[in-house]
Parts: structure tokens; C-alpha cells; sequence
């Protein structure tokens, strides 16, 4: 209520305005409302008495200074009268700061003209960076190669424990689910022309030649980008990544080269595992549901598969790995501000291993059948 | 006097390492307490303690008369907070950052919010160019001051401060104890402030907490210096007593 702040009396001359109650910062909507509602008659001024307030703070001296300014503008006199000096000291903080308050340029987004130029030099520059980045990590890593140290093979083992011997289990788990699901599917539609049997075929090829590799690369992609984007990027924040620097070590090759190294060896040996999986998965249905004897899915696998087809899956997991690494530590290592960044690079990099390893594996498919094998 | 904030036999372990063993402090309205302790003495343990930040082991707290709980929302409101290293929210700007709390605790107009935070940073001692930048545009000193007045968007009674000339040249931390007591002065504030500043110490505060043996010796200044505490007449060893001596006749003379 207006009244619980100020009242007005209207004087020949002059508007005063008795101001009383606590003029604080939870009020502030309603005092900008009782202060607006002071209209003086033409040629009034007007005088804030303010003996009877009880209680204010920069908020409310705020609101009181910004009427006075905004009289003062419309070419009326006012005054602030009365304070206790214990609250007079608040308004006089508010002129003190306006006293300062600088010029502000107004604020010019870019122009039409100039948007398309600076995507541009966005983009060329992101792309600079990015080759500039894995020219560098290159470099060390044949730097590494050519001189190993024992901090690099240390960590290189710690990278293949953390990546790949603690991601059997789920690696596993979802390629035998994957192998239950193929058989499934596949028995439903081969039954009709009574080739039961086939399903066999279907889920050793598949899985030695595509699903074991592609399965245990994207959950790699999500377990282990993730992993090294947010490590390396939160080590770019707390300036440890500068710290190493400044000792004179290199971060690429204590950080990114045994992560790189660490999954090449590790997705491989992942594969392996996938592909037993996923053929036990597939086995399990096989001769548990559809009447195949153990002998004749092993036979079956035997005849329909080739080691070329489980060699085919198997060199496809060190380039999954490799985009993998790359893109996670390369992400990482771009996190340079701010805590959202690091949420944005993670995501970018999971997204984009996830996304290449798709691309390359039509590449490969596409290269194999060329090739014929 | 008014106690503001009082801790009452407080107790906090991390192992079998006692850092608080049933230390009572203490906070009065309208001062500025400096604590001291040595690294580990337990200081930003007791702050965070009070700031419902930890859990201590046992002891009770209460601010304003308002119990402390464990991560329940305290008298937020009523207090601001300093943190070391600023603790700015790095993807929003510097205008955005002491916004954040006044649109959170109320519903002004957006052109009163922004006027207000722009005051709080004009009052900290910042020229309105820094508004826009971020966070991780600002130098040390600076972040300081944003974190400050956003400490100071909710008009909060008490203010902590957290090591606030840390990492300040001295010229920078003459400042910004110029501008703690500018604000003290004028806004009514009590004030924990965590420094190993013997400038600040001794310059702006009206009593010093010392964290010693799990517990706590407060005083004036010079109740401080008199202490016969070893560990007290070590930290403000002979060389320090007298420069602080210096300082504080220095004040004193104007």
C-alpha cells in the first residue's frame, strides 16, 4: 500500500511528501509504485521529508534518488529533507556512485555486412587451431615414440586398465544382448524359407565383421571420449596443464599420448571380447530355442566364417580408437574458460567420435567389398 | 553487544585429525572479526560450518537466531559471501553474475534490477566497462570486486570474506581494505573476514579470532598481541609484532 510509504500534503508552491515505513530491498516493486504515484501540479515542487522512516538500504535509497532524477529531468525542483544520519548515509553512497558513473557506449551487435565475414574468420581460424592442435600432438607422439619414457609407458597402462580392462563387462554384456536380439530377429524371417540354420551364419558375420567392433567402439565413444574430454578440460581450468608446461613438460605427451596409446591397445583387445560375446549371445538362443546341436553351431560357424572376416572387424578397432582418442583429448585440451565449455566440449566430443566412427566404418565396408574380402 | 552469528561447541574431525574440539565463538553486531589460524588450523572449516556448507561432527550454530543446518537454505538473504578465488559463475557476464541473485529474490523490473546490480558495481569500486566481460576477462582484483557485489546484490547484513586480499599487490589489498571498511561503514554490516593480511588484520578489524589447539582466542588487537599463546607470539613473530605495532600507531595517529 502506498500509504504504508509515504503520504503527500499539497502546499502553495510546493508538494511535500512525507516519507515513513522501511524503504528495502523486498519492497522494491511496490516503492517504485508509491513513488510514481508523487504527481506535483505545474509549477510545484517537491520536498521529501524523511524523518519518519524506519529502515533503508541501497535499494530503496535507489528508488527514492531515481525519482528525484527523474523530477529533475522533467524540469521540476525537489529535495530530500529530514534524513537520521544514520540512513543518510546510504543515499549519499548512491550520488557518489552516480558521480562516477562513466559514459556507456552503446552497444553494437556485428552488422549484416560483417557477419558473413566474421563466420568466416570463425571457421578459419577453428580449422587453423584444429590442425595446428594435431600437428602438435603428431609431433610429440613420434617424439614419444622415438624416446619412450617410463611416465608414458606407466600411464599408458593406466589409460588401457581404465578404458579397457573395466569396460569388458559392459562391452560384453551389450554385444551377448546384441547377439540374442540377431538371432531373434533373423530366425523369424529365415524360418520362412526354412533355413533355420543360416541364422548361424548370419550372427558369426556380422558380429566378427560389424557389430562386435562398432558396439564396443561407441560404448568406448561414450565411456572413454567423455572421459578424457572432462579430465583434460578440467585440467586446462585449474592452469595444471600450465603447470606442466612451465616444468617443462609436455602435455601432449604426458596427457594425450598415453590416452592414444592406451585405447589403440585397448578397443582391439575389447573387440575380442565383443565378438566372443556376442557369438555366446547368439549361441545361447540358437541351440537353447531353435533345435541347432552345439556341434552344428560350431560347424556352421566354422564353414560360414573365415578368420579374414574376424580380421576385418579387427583392424577397424585401432582407427575407431584413434578417432576416438583424438577428438576426446583434442576437445579437452580446447576447454580454455568456463565450466559450460567443458560441459559443451564433452558433448561435442562424444557426439563427433560417435559420428566418425559411423563414417568410417561405411568407408570401410565400402572399401572391403571392393576389395572383396 | 548484539551477538549476530554464534557457534556453540563445535566439533569437526576428518579422520583422526580433531580440527575443531568444542570451539564456541562469538559474532557481534556491527564488526569486522578477522580470523587467523595456521594451514589447517581449521578457518575455512568454521566458515563453511557457519555457511551450512559442512557438516560438522557436532556443535550448534545459529545465525541471526536462525538455526544452521547442513545444505538446508539458510538465512541466504541476510548474508553474502566472498569466496577465494571469486567463485563467479564463469558463463554468465559480470552484469549477469550480480543480477543473478536479485532476479532469483525478487520480482522487479528488469531495468530496476539492472540499475541496482550497476550500483553495486559502481560501489565496489568497478567502471561499468567491465559489465560485459566475462569472468575470465577480469584480472584477480577485479574478479574480487564482482564477487563482492554480488555478495552485496541482497543488501545482507553480515558479509564473509574468505582470504579477500589474497593474491592482492599491496597496493590492490590497500584498496580493497579501504573499500571492506567503506562498505562496513555504510552498510551497516558485520563482517568475517579469513586473513593472513597482517595489514588488514591489524588496519581494519575490531577483533581477531585465532584458531589454535582446535579452539579459539579472541580478542582485540592488542589482547592479541599481549597473548602468551607460543603458537600466537610465533605467528606474529617479534619482527611482525613490531611492524603490525607500527601500522596500528600509524592508524591510530591518522
Amino acid at each position: 500500500m502506498i500509504q504504508d510509504y509515504l503520504s503527500t500534503e499539497s502546499q502553495p508552491g510546493k508538494l511535500v511528501v512525507k516519507v515513513s515505513g522501511r524503504w528495502v530491498f523486498d519492497d522494491v516493486l511496490a516503492l517504485e509504485e508509491a513513488t510514481a504515484s508523487i504527481l506535483p501540479e505545474p509549477g510545484q515542487s517537491v520536498t521529501f521529508t524523511c524523518s519518519g522512516l524506519e529502515e533503508i538500504d541501497i535499494a530503496g535509497a535507489w528508488v527514492l534518488y531515481d525519482r528525484t532524477e527523474q523530477f529533475s529531468e522533467l524540469g521540476i525542483q525537489s529535495e530530500l529533507t529530514g534524513f537520521k544520519d544514520s540512513h543518510i548515509k546510504f543515499l549519499q553512497q548512491i550520488i557518489d556512485a552516480a558521480a562516477i558513473r562513466e559514459y556507456m557506449p552503446p552497444r553494437n551487435g556485428p552488422r549484416k555486412s560483417r557477419a558473413f565475414k566474421n563466420a568466416v574468420e570463425t571457421i578459419g581460424a577453428a580449422s587453423s587451431s584444429v590442425i595446428e592442435d594435431l600437428g602438435a600432438i603428431a609431433r610429440s607422439i613420434l617424439d614419444g615414440v622415438r624416446k619412450p619414457s617410463l611416465i608414458i609407458i606407466g600411464e599408458t597402462i593406466k589409460q588401457v586398465y581404465y578404458t579397457g580392462v573395466q569396460a569388458i563387462p559392459v562391452v560384453m554384456t551389450i554385444t551377448f544382448l546384441i547377439g540374442i536380439v540377431t538371432v531373434h530377429q533373423a530366425a523369424g524371417q529365415l524360418g520362412k524359407f526354412g533355413a533355420t540354420v543360416l541364422v548361424v551364419d548370419l550372427v558369426s558375420i556380422s558380429i566378427t565383421r560389424e557389430m562386435g567392433v562398432l558396439l564396443a567402439a561407441i560404448m568406448v565413444a561414450g565411456r572413454s571420449g567423455s572421459a578424457f574430454a572432462a579430465a583434460l578440460g578440467v585440467m586446462k581450468l585449474n592452469e595444471e596443464v600450465d603447470a606442466m608446461r612451465v616444468m617443462g613438460l609436455n602435455p601432449n605427451q604426458m596427457l594425450v599420448i598415453p590416452r592414444i596409446l592406451g585405447l589403440v591397445i585397448s578397443l582391439p583387445a575389447l573387440t575380442i571380447f565383443a565378438d566372443v560375446a556376442g557369438l555366446a549371445g547368439g549361441a545361447l538362443i540358437a541351440i537353447g530355442s531353435m533345435d541347432i546341436s552345439p556341434l552344428q553351431f560350431v560347424e556352421r560357424v566354422a564353414y560360414s566364417t573365415d578368420l579374414s572376416d574376424f580380421y576385418v572387424g579387427l583392424i577397424k578397432a585401432p582407427v575407431f580408437a584413434l578417432l576416438i582418442a583424438m577428438i576426446g583429448t583434442l576437445r579437452g585440451m580446447q576447454v580454455r574458460f568456463s565450466a559450460e565449455e567443458l560441459g559443451l566440449k564433452t558433448t561435442m566430443a562424444v557426439v563427433q567420435s560417435i559420428f566418425l566412427i559411423i563414417a568410417a566404418d561405411a568407408l570401410f565396408a565400402t572399401l572391403f567389398t571392393r576389395l572383396g574380402i | 553487544m548484539e551477538t549476530i552469528i554464534s557457534v556453540k561447541n563445535l566439533v569437526n574431525r576428518f579422520g583422526r585429525q580433531v580440527v575443531h574440539n568444542d570451539l564456541s565463538l562469538d559474532i557481534r553486531r556491527d564488526e569486522i572479526l578477522g580470523v587467523v589460524g595456521g594451514s589447517g588450523s581449521g578457518k575455512s572449516v568454521l566458515m563453511r560450518s557457519i555457511l551450512g556448507l559442512h557438516k560438522p561432527n557436532s556443535g550448534s550454530i545459529t545465525v541471526l537466531g536462525q538455526n544452521i543446518e547442513y545444505h538446508k537454505p539458510g538465512p541466504s538473504r541476510c548474508w553474502g559471501v566472498l569466496f577465494q578465488s571469486g567463485a563467479l559463475l564463469s558463463n554468465l557476464t559480470v552484469q549477469e553474475n550480480v543480477e543473478l541473485p536479485i532476479a532469483l529474490y525478487s520480482d522487479m523490473p528488469i531495468e530496476t534490477r539492472h540499475e541496482l546490480a550497476s550500483l553495486k558495481l559502481l560501489m565496489t569500486g568497478l567502471s561499468l566497462s567491465v559489465a560485459d566481460k566475462y569472468p575470465s576477462e577480469l584480472s584477480g582484483g577485479m574478479k574480487k570486486r564482482v564477487s563482492l557485489a554480488r555478495a552485496l546484490a541482497l543488501e545482507p547484513k553480515i558479509l564473509f570474506l574468505d582470504e579477500p586480499t589474497a593474491g592482492l599487490d599491496p597496493i590492490g589489498a590497500t584498496e580493497f581494505d579501504k573499500l571492506i571498511t567503506y562498505l562496513h561503514d555504510n552498510l551497516d554490516l558485520t563482517i568475517m573476514m579469513i586473513t593472513h593480511d597482517v595489514d588488514s588484520l591489524f588496519g581494519i578489524c575490531n577483533r581477531i579470532a585465532v584458531l589454535v589447539d582446535g579452539s579459539v582466542v579472541v580478542g582485540t588487537v592488542d589482547d592479541i598481541l599481549d597473548s602468551d599463546h607460543p603458537w600466537i607470539k610465533r605467528y606474529f613473530g617479534v619482527s611482525r609484532a613490531q611492524r603490525a605495532r607500527f601500522v596500528l600507531t600509524e592508524i591510530r595517529n591518522g
